[in-house]
């Protein structure tokens, strides 16, 4: 059986030798409290919609948003605009085909 | 399909506000598609902090919503991970010198890369098939940066990014 953590990346932020960044800044960009101090390291997600990178908190008690249309975690952004979508699934990865197909035949 | 890696061996980046012009040499790098069908994958960014007293810097991995035109003369460099790699015929444009310079969007942060540069460490890696895609050569699909956001002190830091066009 496949889950779900074939998906995660890993960030690793290391301030073991210094005092590192306060809570203040970090919260302040959607990093989890602590995350500036000592050795921090997560496992993150690329959400499939738009391909922001999400840190995986593991405090957090929240459900995360999911797509059974590609199988993936979202970012909150991306899951509320599914969910005011009725679930509607578009992934990066078919923007980005489209895309190139377009280029495609502007060439021919 | 080639593994490069952009790196800037040591800079100070100045902190710049969403959808203001990245100064050249302000900034560790920008990477940009060449073509309307070409896509890249971007699999890992280090930053590692150089700095001699203490400097939160609030650095950005994110789309740009100008795109960057004709790189000049940078601090950075590009190099392929395996020494036996041919060079592709359209190779990504990387750089931090450019004419025009690229503007971070205010919408399309990829990723959060805070750290106090004061010997500071951070390091992101994807998981197979999760990279960050630059697609075409276009805003604002086309062209990511990394850059220092508005708050902070950055200070003197060395940065690497591996990459994969497909």
């Amino acid at each position: 059986m496949v889950g779900k953590r074939r998906h995660e990346g890993y960030l690793m932020v290391d301030h073991r030798s210094i005092e590192g960044v306060p809570d203040a800044l970090v919260v302040a960009h959607g990093l989890p409290v602590g995350s500036g101090r000592g050795l921090f390291e997560a496992p993150t997600y690329t959400c499939s919609h738009c391909q922001t990178v999400v840190v995986m908190n593991p405090a957090r008690t929240r459900e995360r948003a999911y797509c059974r249309g590609c199988d993936h975690y979202l970012c909150d952004g991306c899951g509320a605009t599914r969910a005011a979508n009725g679930g509607l699934c578009k992934t990066f990865n078919q923007i980005a085909d489209e895309i190139i197909s377009a280029a495609e035949k502007s060439i021919i | 399909m080639a593994k490069r890696i952009v790196s800037v061996a040591s800079q100070t980046p100045t902190a710049t506000a969403d959808t203001t012009a990245l100064a050249s040499g302000t900034y560790p790098f920008a990477i940009q598609g060449t073509s309307g069908t070409q896509k890249t994958n971007i699999l890992e960014v280090y930053l590692g902090g150089q700095a001699g007293a203490s400097s939160p810097s609030i650095m950005l991995l994110s789309r740009d919503s100008t795109i960057a035109a004709t790189v000049g003369a940078t601090t950075t460099t590009d190099a392929a991970l395996d020494a036996s790699n041919s060079a592709l015929s359209s190779p990504v444009v990387t750089g931090n010198t450019w004419t025009t310079a690229p503007q971070r969007s205010a919408s399309l942060h990829l990723l959060n890369l805070s750290f106090n540069a004061f010997g500071g460490v951070v390091r992101w890696v994807a998981a197979p098939g999760e990279e960050i895609s630059i697609v075409g050569n276009t805003a604002s699909l086309g062209e990511v940066s990394l850059s220092a956001f508005t708050g902070g002190t950055p200070g003197l830091l060395g940065a690497h990014a591996v990459y994969e066009t497909l």
